[in-house]
């Protein structure tokens, strides 16, 4: 199962490079969010055992559970894409609004 | 009366000079008063750990070597800053020089008090970085700044060099304290040797001028005269030979290290005497004489054994005495006539008797003329050399062109004849003091060896010194009266030799600029692979990660094991696959609402994944960050006029086949980049429960949380935690600083102008047809605001309960976040979901009367400082940071603990509800969002 993961990270990856190469600054984010997506699956494919319970203390007694550790990673790594997909929507935002325009390349060429 | 005020003014800037001076006496005082000591124990050691990790510590290391690089360090130091309180004219310029001077002076000590050769090389970079600025202490002149970039390039590039051989020089020897490389007599015999030697004297090379980096000390005149005395000729070029001098002990007596320094040190010497000769500028000419001492103390080195030490100590003295005193002489003159030019001065013992005298006196120290001490100092070397005949050779003919040299300085500068005396701008008595002081050494230090110089060398020497003014008649004597005869045979014949055009060598400098140049080619070359599109920087990182990451994986795909064994593996196929599908349609959808909802899609599905592993708190966190991630991006689409949208979109299904060909293929290369390297990752997981996931497991029931992820995330990582929450909010602050701010200054009438002042300028460089927004939008809002079009009542109602309903399920999620899914985090999102609808539902000027008590930035503060203070608390009553307190004592209804658990879910509660409501405020601000 864990091998489809890993495939199934790869394509998420490949697509979300893929959507964050667009020209359009909003395609161009929904990539970026795309690409937390991947990772938060690569984190969750390489845990150190799968479990059949929920990783609870009274529980580990009776079954295997699953893998703590790989869970307070994507935790905190949910968060943090989380501020920085804020962060981007709002640059593309405000910078859709002042140069009016969602076309990434019109944007080249403005310094300052 | 105003030649009283310039009187007045020339006095106090000189009272300065005199005070700081008497502050160096003190400390000269001081360090001379552990000569005794060190005369009898040897060595003084004082160590502090610094970064112990790295073997960094600040340890001092005082032995004989040391005192005496010291000493020459205060005590010129002393007498130059007495001489600079007269020399500049304007008290900002002596106050600049003073700092950088100081500076300069403690980081020189440092150097020659390190006991750790990391610490020693920091002051060694120090003391290039103050000589770069006191070179370049004139920086409006052009000479200055070139002079003082080479000085620095060269140095530095040296230093670099010197670092990488004493880290190597350390590892070899197991330890980075001075005292134990010292004390280490394998360092000969280890292979990394001539590595190391070949690096620290490439360093020491470049520091002391010696050939072929000699050049940048001619280049470097262009500092104020004190500081050319100071730096480049008694001390910082000196930091090259006491390194030498420190490790020749360790390094010193192979074939190479004798091969190299006598080589380069009697060829630096020849050079150094020769090309003195050609010089017109009184100071190039002294930067020559002191590369041509430094080769010869640099050959001293190169000695066996200890042959060369005492006359190498002694040349060290004597240099630093009568060079620093040339250099102050030179520098009055320039003071006094205006011109350092050779061509220009004469005669002029008539107008200056006193300076007269002194470089009469300096100048024969440095033909070496008996009494003084430079004669010592050259029947030593010679002494030193007198089995090696070819040295001894050229060491003569260097001899005899330092004495024309000298005689040039002295005859006719100051005694010879010139038909009109110069007119002389005043020079002030006191400014003699300092070149009279050093001369008078010269001559003191010569005719009481005993007295004054013996006891400064006895304690680095083992036998006994064989130091006397005269000796009877003997080879060294007779070579020296040789050397004398044929230098001023040289100097009667100096009108013939001067027009003499020597072959046009390649010089350093030429070497120098050629090199500079290049390197600017090759930056002019690697800027034109810099197009400004940051898709293209995007590809060659994303790419060159994705080469590496499959490089390192491909190494690990042996015996790819597939299974698939339960009924719920199905499942996640399924979901894995609906997951792909969603992406792959937010990319197809040409609406961007749509593209959005099946991204979200995308997520849940990821979620769902994680609820089937299971996984229920990161299923739950998941959910809720994926809704207000949607929820934000429809928001966010709103804000961008649809019609740019459109425009922006259909520009992508114009892109032509090529384009897309390009990014299929990069996008196709980078995700199978990434899918190796996944796929080894996951192959090559520990199948073995025995990680730290296990001791995490055991070791939760310790702090009283029976979820184990809920654990970590708030106690074993609870500093990650805190990191990430204050990033959470540091995010929000952003959306706030880039949407809020600009909008509100809108308002008032001077931004409104200002803000379309910048469009207006934006528009014009850009020099196109972009349009120009002349009424922004959010300047009528406040007029007649916008009613949603989800404002219908259901919604309204809904979301008035739908927020009390939300802080409640907060409160369980809170206080039972250590028995069952949930934690403050997911508390704070469910609550800024809540918010989240008031402002979808009401819109901005309704929401935020609506929620005057909800305040983001109080929230943030308050949370996070209740999650620091949460953090600090056991430290004041004597346990470790962050650590558990449980008050059990404290017996609550319904199964509830107290625990400093609970206060920190609490703070990241209050950070996260805050940050989440700031975004929301901020987004919602100028524009009220509208159907789409």
């Amino acid at each position: 199962m864990n091998v489809l993961f890993a495939v199934a990270t790869g394509i998420m990856f490949g697509l979300g490079v893929f959507q964050l190469l667009r020209r359009d600054m909003v395609k161009s984010a929904m990539g970026f969010y795309i690409l937390f997506t991947a990772i938060n699956l690569l984190f969750f494919a390489v845990g150190a055992f799968n479990g059949r319970v929920p990783a609870y203390v009274q529980a580990a007694e009776t079954a295997q559970v699953s893998d703590p550790l790989v869970q307070a990673l994507i935790l905190t790594a949910i968060v943090i894409s989380f501020g920085t997909y804020a962060i981007l929507l709002g640059l593309i935002s405000s910078s859709a609004r002042r140069y009016r325009t969602a076309d990434l390349d019109t944007l080249d060429h403005l310094k300052g | 009366m105003v030649l009283a005020s310039v009187e007045q003014k020339s006095l106090s800037k000189a009272v300065y000079g005199w005070l700081l001076a008497g502050l160096v006496s003190i400390l000269f005082a001081w360090l001379l008063s552990y000569l005794p000591t060190i005369t009898n124990l040897g060595v003084i050691e004082l160590s502090l750990p610094w970064v112990p990790q790295l073997g960094l510590t600040l340890s001092l290391y005082l032995d004989g070597l040391s005192l005496l690089f010291g000493l020459v360090i205060l005590g010129i130091g002393a007498v130059i800053v007495v001489y600079a309180g007269y020399y500049f004219d304007e008290i900002a310029d002596l106050a600049r020089f003073y700092g950088l001077l100081m500076g300069f002076m403690g980081a020189m000590l440092a150097l020659v008090l390190a006991g750790n050769v990391l610490t020693l090389f920091i002051a060694w970079e120090l003391t290039s970085i103050l000589s770069f600025l006191l070179i370049s202490f004139y920086g409006t002149r052009t000479e200055a700044r070139n002079g003082a970039l080479q000085a620095l390039i060269i140095t530095g590039g040296g230093g670099l060099a010197l670092l990488v051989g004493l880290v190597l020089m350390g590892t070899a020897s197991g330890s980075m304290d001075l005292s134990q490389i010292i004390s280490n007599s394998s360092l000969r015999d280890h292979p990394w040797y001539s590595a190391f030697t070949l690096l620290i004297l490439i360093g020491c090379f470049s520091k002391s001028a010696q050939f072929p980096f000699h050049f940048w000390l001619p280049g470097a005149m262009s500092a104020p005269t004190p500081a050319s005395a100071y730096l480049h000729s008694a001390t910082m070029v000196k930091a090259g030979i006491y390194l030498l001098l420190r490790l020749a002990p360790t390094l010193g007596d192979t074939a190479f290290w004798q091969t190299a320094l006598m080589s380069i040190g009697l060829l630096t010497m020849l050079i150094g005497a020769a090309f003195a000769l050609r010089q017109r500028d009184l100071k190039a000419a002294l930067a020559y004489s002191t590369i041509s001492q430094l080769g010869a103390l640099v050959a001293l080195i190169g000695l066996p054994g200890e042959a060369g030490l005492e006359a190498a100590l002694v040349g060290i003295l004597a240099h630093a005495l009568y060079k620093a005193a040339l250099f102050l002489v030179v520098g009055a003159i320039d003071h006094s006539t205006g011109t350092r030019n050779l061509d220009e001065l004469g005669g002029l013992a008539r107008q200056l008797p006193g300076w007269a005298v002194v470089a009469t006196m300096a100048g024969l120290s440095m033909g070496g003329l008996p009494p003084l001490l430079g004669f010592v100092a050259k029947e030593s070397l010679l002494y030193a050399m007198l089995e090696n005949p070819l040295a001894l050779g050229i060491i003569v003919c260097s001899a005899a062109f330092t004495v024309t040299m000298a005689l040039i300085l002295v005859w006719d500068v100051f005694w010879g004849k010139r038909e009109e005396p110069h007119h002389l701008h005043e020079a002030s008595r006191g400014m003699l003091f300092a070149p009279a002081v050093l001369a008078g050494g010269s001559l003191l230090g010569g005719i009481q060896l005993q007295a004054f110089v013996a006891p400064l060398i006895t304690p680095m020497i083992m036998h006994d010194l064989h130091l006397t003014l005269f000796a009877g008649f003997n080879t060294p004597l007779a070579l020296s009266i040789v050397a004398i005869v044929g230098g001023v045979a040289i100097f009667a014949a100096r009108n013939t030799w001067r027009t003499w055009t020597l072959p046009a060598l390649p010089e350093g400098t030429q070497i120098y600029k050629s090199l500079v140049s290049g390197v600017e080619k090759i930056a002019d070359l690697a800027l034109r692979t810099q197009n400004g599109k940051l898709r293209y920087y995007l590809i060659v990182i994303l790419g060159s990660v994705a080469i590496l990451q499959a490089s390192a994986g491909l190494g690990h795909l042996d015996n790819v094991k597939f299974e698939f064994n339960s009924g719920t593996d199905i499942l996640r196929t399924l979901l894995l696959l609906l997951s792909l599908g969603a992406t792959l349609a937010s990319i197809l959808y040409r609406k961007h609402l749509l593209a959005a909802l099946a991204l979200g899609l995308s997520g849940y599905c990821v979620g769902g994944l994680f609820l089937l592993e299971p996984a229920p708190d990161v299923a739950l966190v998941q959910f809720m960050v994926e809704t207000v991630g949607t929820v934000l991006l429809i928001v966010m689409l709103s804000r961008i006029d649809a019609d740019e949208r459109e425009r922006a979109m259909n520009s992508l299904w114009k892109q032509s086949r090529a384009g897309l060909v390009r990014d299929i293929v990069i996008a196709t290369v980078i995700g199978v980049g990434v899918g190796i390297f996944a796929l080894s990752a996951v192959n090559h997981r520990q199948s073995v429960p025995e990680t730290i996931a296990t001791w995490h497991i055991e070791h939760s029931p310790d702090i009283g949380i029976n979820d184990v992820v809920g654990a970590i995330v708030t106690d074993f990582r609870g500093m990650d935690t805190i990191i990430e929450i204050t990033v959470f909010s540091v995010a929000a602050l952003g959306v706030l600083t880039i949407l809020a701010v600009p909008a509100r200054k809108l308002h008032s009438p001077a931004g409104r102008l200002r803000v379309l002042r910048r469009f207006e300028n934006a528009v014009l460089r850009r020099g196109t047809v972009l349009e120009v927004v002349h009424e922004p939008e959010a300047v009528h809002e406040d007029d007649k605001p916008l009613v949603s079009a989800f404002s219908t009542p259901l919604t309204r109602i809904m979301a008035r309960f739908m927020l009390p309903f939300a802080f409640l399920v907060a409160l369980t999620q809170l206080l039972y976040g250590g028995d069952a899914p949930g934690d403050g985090f997911t508390a704070g999102v469910i609550t800024g979901l809540g918010v989240t609808l008031f402002y979808v539902v009401f819109g901005y000027h309704e929401s935020h009367e609506r929620l005057r008590w909800l305040n983001p930035r109080w929230l943030i503060g308050g949370g996070l400082a209740l999650v620091i203070g949460n953090a600090i608390f056991p430290l004041l009553i004597g346990q470790s940071f962050l650590a558990h307190l449980s008050f059990d004592q404290i017996v609550l209804p319904a199964n509830l603990h107290l625990s400093s658990t609970l206060v920190y879910e609490t703070g990241i509660f209050l950070t996260v509800l805050g940050s989440i409501s700031m975004v929301m405020e901020a987004i919602a601000y100028p524009k009220e969002v509208e159907p789409l």
